[in-house]
């Protein structure tokens, strides 16, 4: 795909764009609160996880009938392959896990060891969640500074808002469609935040050096010009990265699928704002304090 | 830099940089070290609370760990990594245990042993009550499991000459009492004492030759000075593990030729050294993660692929100025300059922003999540260098030849280009 000399028009139909944007992101806090929430992995709630590889293949029921008998009602279980599953319940001591894969062993026949075996405590989960919206805050402060730095205090803000834009895009999906968030969800957010901000900058870095011109031609001019341009580069540089990741999302195993999963809709949202939201939001702004004058 | 002397200097200077990298990969199946969830192992991360009236102490703690490591030492688990973290929990990442679950309940025993005096027994409810510490475990010289002369399995314990004269001193002045044994606040056994006994001593009621060997183990190494409580523990079996891999690198190398192909198409000759400069840049960072011994995790590996990604990015930025100065008539030498001096303004303001990201996951992430920010921070400085210093070089040295301005080179459609667009001198 060529984009020589193309000149639509993002700048002047920046409602349209706004609406949408709006649209996606109020859908996602619908499904937030439809699903009832996230589904917070272990690493946030606390909780022990076994995946089993079973000697031969097994339905849910059968496992379901072992975990009752062993007083585990309210396992949660999920079958990854045709002798594969998960099984969740609450923090556990090792006496229990033991019992349990001992139990499974007996009624329907694993391999041993487990596939994986993890226990957090929920106490340890808190500390990881705290920690986690740390990185998070961290992260966008030091990114606003140093934007502002680089532009202006606007060019900040603005970008900012892409990246709240793109992480509510996500966590919206996510909640839609009812996937688990996780320590790598998190690594993942950071990672389309700084993405995203890649993107962002681009257009930017643009927009300052064809500002001098916005007082001859306008700076809605100017600003759509500057996307026009840099749409081929946005474009691109994100097919190339999509590249592995859509692999990683066909082939992987369910923890890459779902670190993948976050990347890809990330990604997508991430070049979105960056040439339908971030840029024409500083028109908009523009218009309201304006700056750049003809 | 118009110096052609410059870049020929850089050049070679990569590809020295390049021959200590191949250097250490090979022997290219053990050149990178891989973490616990590719690897297969078990990590498990202590939160340790004072015990008793002892308060937890930058001291407790190292003396906690000393004890761990030599737990770990005599379960023979080769090549363990015990270390703390920013909240002082202890972190141990054992690779490839054969009974993590066991591994696990050693490490994290107090074993504090205490011979006390039981003074009597609740008929009704059974509680005991227990007279003062008489003697602890750090009298002991030596723990071994084994078998009494009944084929009783017990813990045999030898003492220091002091635990020597102490105990004789207990079992002398408490003739027809019990001595209770207990073992991290549960009573393992309480025998009649009917002599004085010189020597040694036995724990009984002991239930499996595997728990003897247990509290055996942790006796020798002695207590621990602080109570540790489990907070997360997180075994991958090998078979896992190996999974995770696998898909991980097919990915990477799947991915990788689509970029190949997309480059070769988008951008002819231009992709083509962008491509070389991304072989290089993987030799490198390979080099590199080898030499320092960083244990490569699953996130990691998906951190690698991104900033292979972020190189490709890089060099898109700087081709399409560069086709863009081109599209304005410039000659080959001074839209390679441009296409630099403007690209590179603005990969630096991007990447910085990246680089921020990781160090903010560095310092508050754990375990893989840590891994991650490794390669993504080193990702994106080593993309840099590839990228920006590398392949300007070459292009600058192939600015000098007609070749740089042939539609075929750049992927730009003939007509975009002026009649007269040979190279001219600067």
């Amino acid at each position: 795909m060529k984009f020589v000399n193309y000149n639509f028009d993002f700048v002047g139909k920046r409602k349209i764009w706004f609406i949408i944007s709006a649209a996606v992101i109020i859908a996602g806090i619908a499904g937030y609160f439809i699903q009832g929430g996230f589904i917070l992995g272990i690493d946030f709630l606390g909780g022990s996880l076994i995946e089993v590889d079973f000697k031969e293949d097994v339905k849910i029921v059968e496992v379901r009938e072992v975990m009752e008998d062993l007083g585990f009602s309210n396992a949660i279980l999920q079958q990854t392959e045709s002798n594969r599953f998960i099984i969740r319940t609450t923090p556990i001591d090792i006496e229990t896990k033991n019992k349990i894969l001992n139990s499974l062993d007996e009624e329907i026949g694993i391999n041993r060891p487990a596939l994986q075996d993890r226990n957090v405590l929920p106490g340890f989960g808190k500390q990881i969640t705290r920690y986690a919206l740390i990185a998070i805050g961290v992260s966008i402060i030091g990114i606003l500074i140093y934007v502002w730095i680089r532009f202006q205090l606007r060019y900040g803000v603005t970008a900012i808002l892409a990246l709240v834009h793109d992480v509510l895009i996500t966590l919206g999906m996510y909640a839609i469609l009812n996937r688990e968030i996780n320590t790598s969800t998190i690594a993942a957010i950071l990672t389309i935040m700084g993405y995203s901000l890649n993107d962002t900058i681009v257009v930017f870095d643009r927009i300052r050096e064809e500002t001098p011109r916005a007082k001859k031609l306008g700076f809605d001019l100017v600003v759509n010009d500057s996307i026009n341009k840099t749409l081929t580069r946005s474009i691109n540089t994100s097919v190339t990265t999509l590249f592995p990741i859509i692999i990683l999302l066909v082939i992987g195993s369910p923890a890459l699928k779902d670190f993948a999963m976050a990347l890809t809709i990330g990604l997508i949202a991430g070049t979105y704002s960056s040439i339908f939201f971030a840029s024409p939001f500083l028109v908009s702004w523009n218009n309201r304090f304006p700056r750049y004058k003809k | 830099m118009r110096n052609k002397k410059a870049h020929i200097a850089i050049i070679v200077i990569f590809i020295i940089i390049i021959g200590v990298s191949i250097y250490y990969i090979y022997p290219v199946n053990s050149s990178i070290k891989l973490g616990l969830d590719l690897e297969g192992g078990t990590q498990i991360i202590l939160k340790s609370t004072h015990k008793g009236e002892d308060e937890v102490t930058e001291e407790s703690l190292d003396k906690a760990m000393l004890i761990i490591m030599d737990r770990i030492d005599k379960l023979g688990i080769s090549e363990p990594l015990v270390t703390r973290d920013y909240s002082n929990n202890i972190i141990i990442q054992l690779p490839g245990v054969d009974d993590p679950n066991r591994a696990i309940e050693v490490i994290g025993k107090t074993a504090q042993l205490e011979f006390r005096i039981l003074e009597s027994v609740d008929e009704e409810t059974g509680e005991t009550n227990l007279g003062p510490i008489l003697m602890t475990g750090d009298k002991l010289a030596k723990a071994s499991a084994g078998y009494d002369s009944n084929g009783r399995i017990v813990v045999k314990m030898s003492f220091t000459t002091e635990g020597q004269e102490i105990f004789e001193k207990i079992t002398s002045e408490n003739i027809g009492k019990q001595l209770a044994i207990v073992l991290d606040g549960e009573i393992k056994s309480a025998p009649f004492i009917r002599t004085e006994i010189q020597g040694d001593a036995v724990i009984e009621g002991i239930d499996s030759l595997d728990e003897a060997n247990d509290i055996a183990l942790v006796l020798e190494t002695g207590a621990l000075p602080v109570s540790l409580e489990i907070e997360e523990s997180s075994t991958v079996g090998p078979t896992l593990g190996r999974d995770s891999l696998e898909k991980g690198l097919y990915a990477g190398i799947i991915g990788l030729s689509l970029i190949i192909i997309f480059m070769a198409a988008f951008y002819r000759g231009l992709g083509l050294i962008s491509i070389i400069g991304i072989i290089i840049y993987i030799l490198i960072f390979w080099g590199i993660l080898a030499g320092i011994d960083a244990a490569v995790t699953l996130p990691g590996i998906a951190g690698i692929i991104l900033t292979i990604g972020m190189a490709v990015d890089a060099n898109v930025i700087i081709f399409e100025r560069i086709k863009e100065e081109i599209r304005k008539d410039k000659s080959a030498r001074v839209a390679i300059g441009e296409g630099f001096k403007n690209g590179m303004r603005t990969i630096i303001d991007a990447n910085v922003t990246t680089l921020i990201t990781a160090a903010a996951l560095y310092r508050f992430g754990t375990g893989s999540i840590r891994g991650f920010a490794v390669t993504l921070g080193l990702g994106v400085i080593i993309s840099m260098l590839t990228s920006l210093v590398l392949t300007r070089s070459i292009l600058f040295l192939i600015s000098g030849s007609n070749i740089a301005l042939a539609p075929g080179f750049t992927g730009i459609k003939r007509k975009h280009i002026k009649q007269n667009g040979k190279l001219q001198k600067q």
